[in-house]
């Protein structure tokens, strides 16, 4: 299984690689250099350095991987898929060499701000690796998602609704949802005044609820989910992790793997039709 | 092999193959035959597990599912990559070990007579080449069952008859071949068995060897033009059809030649020449198409 992804990683890796969009890629990579870390400045932070690549990282490897999905997705790879025994070791190499380009992007960036920049001792060193690497793989993941090669019906606004949810339900505050509490009020008393007052009662209460602090609980509770974002911007910029916060860059794994695992069941359950480039 | 039941495939409101049932027996060469949009291609996909059945299974029979080459009807490739290289890489995705890549790809490239071209980027083949190539690499590492679709498309008449070797050989060999085709007369000389698809439907299944065996038929020719005995000659057998000078007696009717002779030489004609024949591939396909047609 290891020689089979590894072959077709190998393969969509060169394809991008000679392809112009490889080439715009690391173009793109010497522009955001000349942008973020102009030699002629002054000597960057080290948390500016490692947060900026990494976001730069996390772009670039979304955008490598929707590249190099587009060609998994090419009709010329049916006589690929025929000979595996699973289509998920297709997606894995198509994530892997997505990685593997975008690494080689993002470390050329990460060499070249070396210039004039930052000197790094080798415990800051050694918290590069799993920042980046974890952030790179979730929007590796999500990329995959967004892509024709895993997105099977409504798969992408499933994916990207409920995030799109999340992102929103974490700024929830009685006063940005106050339209809301006021349809639910008015809900509530159509409902008592039908007679129903048991169900009017009880969304009566739910308004009241989000009026009362109920809004913020619901922030909170759905902005858990960006805890390990914030926490790893915080103690980049702070210069240290505490034992909790080391934790970030695993939480942000296990969400890859989970979407990674949604993806490989929808590309493995769906009918193929591999566009004819 | 391979077993289809009741297998039903539909494209939003089109039923691109409608519970279809038959078995791929090991071994044997398949050859699938209907007009464009039969649904020949959606069947094969299907087999080769790139699409799913709305209704119906297809599963192995005795043992786990066979490593597959296919040979799909576009000829697309990388064509960044050069022949040798693209059959090392489907070398190694069919598990091959290390040392007998090569060997294995020198042998793919001899059989479908390509080794000159080994060095050759892909994307500077000729038609013919890809479709040879297509073909080799669905040979590659010789998988027990081999999906071939149209695998003589644009190929001149020199390398449709080396196609027909290659089946032949693969046959002898024992894998198994599903192949779709147009081509009626490669069918006839490499399938062991035929499937006649049209619309999505089965209409008509058997052994090759049934096949051209069905609907014997007689005809004999006269000197003059027969119509006057056209009633006379229905009376003895509804399948004894009478055609300008010549009478043919089709199936059961056959067994009514002597008195059909008799008839014709008591009424004053002279008989000039008798035919046996059976019925060819082209018009079980047409009978087959044509009643779908009609019905």
């Amino acid at each position: 299984m290891a020689r089979r992804i590894l072959t077709l990683s190998g393969y969509l890796f060169r394809s991008l690689l000679l392809s112009v969009a490889g080439i715009i890629y690391f173009l793109l990579g010497l522009a955001f250099w000349r942008i973020f870390f102009d030699p002629g400045q002054g000597t960057p932070e080290m948390a500016y350095y490692i947060l900026v690549i990494g976001v730069f990282g996390a772009g670039i490897t979304f955008l490598v991987t929707l590249s190099v999905a587009g060609r998994a997705h090419g009709a010329a790879n049916y006589p690929l898929l025929a000979r595996l025994p699973s289509r998920v070791e297709h997606l894995t190499a198509t994530l892997i060499s997505a990685l593997f380009f975008s690494l080689l992007v993002q470390g050329l960036l990460a060499l070249l701000a070396l210039f004039r920049g930052p000197v790094f001792d080798l415990g800051r060193m050694a918290e590069i690796p799993p920042l980046w690497l974890s952030v790179n793989i979730l929007a590796a993941v999500l990329a995959l998602h967004a892509s024709d090669l895993v997105a099977a019906s409504w798969s992408r606004i499933a994916v990207f609704g409920s995030l799109a949810v999340l992102l929103f339900g974490q700024e929830v505050t009685p006063s940005n949802i106050e339209w809301l509490t006021m349809r639910i009020s008015r809900i509530g008393s159509w409902f008592m005044s039908t007679g129903w007052v048991g169900i009017g009662d009880l969304i009566n209460s739910l308004g009241r609820w989000l009026q009362t602090g109920g809004a913020e609980t619901i922030g909170a509770l759905l902005g858990l989910v960006f805890w390990p974002f914030h926490v790893i911007s915080d103690a980049v910029i702070a210069g240290y992790f505490r034992p909790a916060q080391a934790l970030a860059p695993a939480v942000i794994l296990l969400y890859a793997t989970l979407l990674f695992m949604l993806a490989a069941d929808l590309f493995a359950t769906k009918d193929l039709y591999l566009v004819e480039h | 092999m391979i077993r289809l039941e009741e297998v039903t495939k539909r494209y939003y409101s089109l039923v691109a193959v409608d519970h279809v049932s038959f078995t791929i027996p090991r071994g044997e060469v398949v050859g699938i035959l209907g007009p464009n949009g039969a649904g020949k291609t959606t069947l094969l996909k299907l087999i080769a597990g790139f699409l799913n059945p709305d209704e119906g299974t297809i599963r192995p029979q005795g043992g786990a599912w066979p490593a597959i080459g296919y040979k799909p009807e576009r000829l697309l490739f990388p064509n960044q990559l050069r022949v040798r290289a693209y059959l090392q890489m489907v070398a190694r995705l069919s598990d091959l070990p290390a040392a007998q890549i090569d060997d294995a790809v020198a042998h793919s490239l001899a059989q479908v007579k390509l080794t000159a071209a080994a060095a050759k980027r892909i994307g500077n083949c000729s038609k013919g080449m890809r479709q040879r190539l297509s073909l080799a690499q669905s040979l590659l590492g010789r998988p027990p069952l081999v999906l071939l679709d149209e695998p003589s498309n644009g190929l001149d008449p020199e390398g449709q008859a080396d196609i027909c070797r290659l089946i032949e050989q693969l046959r002898a060999a024992g894998q198994t071949v599903l192949m779709s085709s147009h081509q009626l007369p490669e069918v006839t000389r490499v399938c062991t068995h035929l499937i006649i698809l049209n619309q999505g439907r089965i209409h008509f299944r058997s052994s090759m060897e049934q096949a051209l065996a069905l609907r014997p038929y007689v005809t004999i020719h006269s000197d003059r033009d027969l119509s006057p005995l056209t009633t006379v000659l229905g009376a003895l057998h509804p399948q004894v059809e009478v055609d300008g000078n010549a009478v043919t007696l089709v199936d059961d009717a056959i067994g009514m030649r002597r008195h059909v002779l008799s008839v014709l030489v008591g009424t004053g004609y002279d008989v000039v020449r008798v035919e046996q024949k059976r019925a060819t591939l082209e018009e079980i396909y047409a009978e087959a198409v044509q009643w779908h047609e009609e019905s």
